[in-house]
This record gives structure tokens, C-alpha cells and sequence, in this order.
């Protein structure tokens, strides 16, 4: 009897969970200049937007399916980064942006990257990888670049996923986010 | 009095968790296979099949059963990722191995990595499904055919391995391999045989070799 109340209540709960709208807390995070402004408002209103260099934040809210997605579009520049930890509690899940045309600091960004994924308030997050920028020439594949990341193996306990983007032309965007949100669904 | 009942409602309601990695070629349908096990037997929907994209990363789902959790882990399949399956090896409880029934041209490249995975010591003594995914096209090879060129592809292989070495490959690890071997037909795009593979998954983790060494400790 017990178990029966308790798993109707359990199937309750979870329907009303669903049916009501979700606020998530998402970061969106990368080097400088690697298009996370860019993204963001590509998401948001479906334009391009001219930008200049992120000091400091953008935060918008960008509605997606049932889930009202957060997105805080921290500046990439390396004064700035040490900051980023300062709004990892509550974060649902990560965005991690790479120019895929700047092979030359591939090293730097995935440094910056592994030293986030090892912060404890981050464990289990999904993250999600794009690599933008594909519409440039001599853009590096996903694939080389998750090869470049090496999370393949390391990152057991999380749900992590290499997609090329093409925020200039809106591409891969949408896609990445249907990952992510049946990625955070899961949890 | 309230400790006692609540032990005894723990124990009673506890479930234990298993591991099962998702292993095949790319394309072959792993991720699809992981999202339909997941629209069947959970409240939310897994991913629709249109909206997946070949894997580089990790995919994660979980299904709860009678007392049971399975937990499971879709790796990506593409020749770069494949070095990195043996990680995961030493945690898991079962393995699926997912086969593209339809794409005969690349069959042989399957085998090649299924024996490898058959034949690796970390999981000797863990269950194997072979699953022959896409039974939904009429092209695609049944089961029993699947299990034939299996055989036919290893015994050339053993040819080779005779004519090179002179001798012949360990054969009494492998019977016992191949006894505890299953194969099944699926289409993890219409869900035909998934909840047959998933029962066949659920009783076979509770007698997984790994369980009597958690019991022992």
C-alpha cells in the first residue's frame, strides 16, 4: 500500500514537473572571440548581431521547447576567466564555445576547459562543445577537435557531446540544443 | 520501532544499479537504440531519431525495473573513439553490441571489432548481446544469417592465423565465450524486440560475475 501511494505521488509529482514550464541555469563559456555573443543572440532572436568583446557578462533569457534556458554569456578574455567560477553553483549545464578556425590556441582552450570540468560544483553537469565557426575555411572537423579535447574516457560521469556550429549562419545550433536538453531531462 | 520499519522499507525498496556500455560501429543505430530504450520506459521521451547526429561524446540514459536500475552508456563509434571503449570495461556489467544488419559492405569491419571486444580479458566473464539492429529493412540480414557469417568470417580468420603461426588460436576461452553469447534481432527505430533485448539485459546483470565479487567483499 505504501509503495503504491508513494509511486503514484512519485508519477504525480514528475507530471506536474513537466507540464510547467523549466527555468534552467545554462554558462556559456570559451575563449574570446570564439562567437559566444554571437550564439547567444543568434539563439535569442535569430539575427546576427554585431558585437564587440564581452567585459564582463550577457545574460539572456532564451526560451527553447518547455524550457526557458538562462544563459549567461561570460567574457572569454584571460583576465577575465578566473571569474567564471564565481556562477558555477546551480548551473544545469555548460555550453563550451571554440573557435574551430584558431587552431593555434586549440591548447589554451582546452586547458581552460579541462581545469573547469575539474571543479567539483560542476561534476555530472552535460556539456555541451561547439565547435564554431565551421563556415571558415581550414575550420577544424569536430571530430579533430574532440581528438584535440581528449574527454573521450575521462569524463565517465558525464554526458558530453562535439557538434559543429555555424553561428553566422545559424547552423548546428538548434541541433545542439535538442541534445542538451534531453541530456539535462535525463538527470 | 520507526528505525526497524524504515530499514525494513529501505531494504525492501532499495535498488541496486548496473552498468551497461553500448558498443558497434558508427551508424549502426547505438544512440537511436539508447533513445528508444529510453521513450519506452521512461516518463520523458528520449531524442527522436531524426533529430540524432553521429556521436562524438557521451550519452547517458537510465531505466528503472523491479528492483533494478539499469544505467546505460553510449559511447561513439567512430574509429578515433573505439580506442577509448576499454575504459570503461572494468565497471560494467553487460555489454550490447550493436550490428547494422542491412550494411553487408561493412560487416567484416564489424567483426573485426566485435571479436575484439568478444575477445578482451576484462570482460570475459561479463554478458554480450549481440543485437542485429534494422530487422525494419527488408534487406537487412536475419539473425540466423548474422550468426552464420559470424562464423564464417572467424573460421577464415583462424585460416590465416594457421597458416601465419602454424598454429591455433586458443579455442577453449572462446567456447566459452561464444556459449554465453547472445544474438537478437531488433529495430531500435520502431522498437521491435528492444523491450526482448532490455528483459534479456535485466536478468542477465543479476547473475553477472562482477556481482558475486561486490557480495564477497
Amino acid at each position: 500500500m505504501g509503495l503504491s501511494l508513494s509511486s503514484l505521488f512519485s508519477s504525480l509529482s514528475s507530471l506536474i514537473r513537466w507540464s510547467k514550464e523549466q527555468d534552467v541555469r545554462i554558462l556559456m563559456l570559451g575563449l574570446d572571440s570564439a562567437g559566444k555573443t554571437t550564439i547567444l543572440y543568434r539563439l535569442q532572436i535569430g539575427e546576427v548581431v554585431s558585437t564587440i568583446p564581452t567585459i564582463g557578462f550577457n545574460v539572456e533569457t532564451v526560451q527553447y521547447k518547455n524550457i526557458k534556458f538562462q544563459v549567461w554569456d561570460l567574457g572569454g578574455q584571460s583576465s577575465i576567466r578566473p571569474y567564471w567560477r564565481c556562477y558555477f553553483p546551480n548551473t544545469a549545464a555548460i555550453i563550451y564555445v571554440i573557435d574551430s578556425a584558431d587552431a593555434a590556441r586549440l591548447k589554451t582552450s582546452r586547458s581552460e576547459l579541462l581545469t573547469m570540468l575539474s571543479e567539483e560544483e560542476l561534476a555530472g553537469v552535460p556539456l555541451l562543445v561547439f565547435c564554431n565557426k565551421q563556415d571558415m575555411e581550414g575550420a577544424l572537423k569536430p571530430e579533430q577537435i574532440s581528438e584535440e579535447l581528449g574527454l573521450a574516457g575521462g569524463e565517465k560521469e558525464r554526458q558530453w557531446s562535439v557538434r559543429g556550429s555555424s553561428a553566422l549562419k545559424g547552423e548546428g545550433l538548434e541541433e545542439g540544443l535538442d541534445w542538451l536538453v534531453n541530456a539535462i531531462q535525463k538527470k | 520501532m520507526y528505525h526497524l520499519l524504515r530499514g525494513f522499507y529501505e531494504y525492501f525498496t532499495s535498488k541496486e544499479e548496473f552498468s551497461v556500455i553500448i558498443l558497434g560501429l558508427d551508424g549502426a543505430g547505438k544512440t537511436t537504440l539508447l533513445e528508444k530504450i529510453k521513450t519506452l520506459y521512461n516518463d520523458t521521451p528520449g531524442l527522436a531519431p531524426d533529430k540524432i547526429a553521429p556521436t562524438v561524446g557521451q550519452n547517458m540514459g537510465k531505466i528503472t525495473l523491479p528492483s533494478t536500475i539499469l544505467q546505460f552508456w553510449d559511447l561513439g563509434g567512430q574509429r578515433g573513439i573505439r580506442s577509448i571503449w576499454h575504459r570503461y570495461y572494468d565497471d560494467c556489467h553487460a555489454v550490447v553490441f550493436v550490428l547494422d544488419a542491412q550494411d553487408r559492405e561493412r560487416l567484416g569491419e564489424g567483426w573485426e571489432v566485435f571479436d575484439n571486444v568478444l575477445s578482451d580479458p576484462k570482460i570475459l566473464g561479463v554478458p554480450l548481446l549481440l543485437l542485429a539492429n534494422k530487422q525494419d529493412s527488408p534487406h537487412s540480414l536475419s539473425v540466423e544469417e548474422i550468426r552464420n557469417d559470424y562464423e564464417e568470417w572467424y573460421r577464415s580468420k583462424q585460416d590465416a592465423a594457421r597458416r601465419r603461426y602454424g598454429d591455433e588460436i586458443d579455442l577453449e576461452h572462446r567456447r566459452d565465450r561464444m556459449a554465453s553469447l547472445d544474438v537478437m534481432g531488433i529495430s531500435a527505430l520502431e522498437g521491435t524486440g528492444v523491450r526482448a533485448a532490455v528483459d534479456w539485459l535485466f536478468i542477465r546483470v543479476q547473475n553477472s560475475r562482477r556481482r558475486d565479487e561486490q557480495g564477497d567483499k
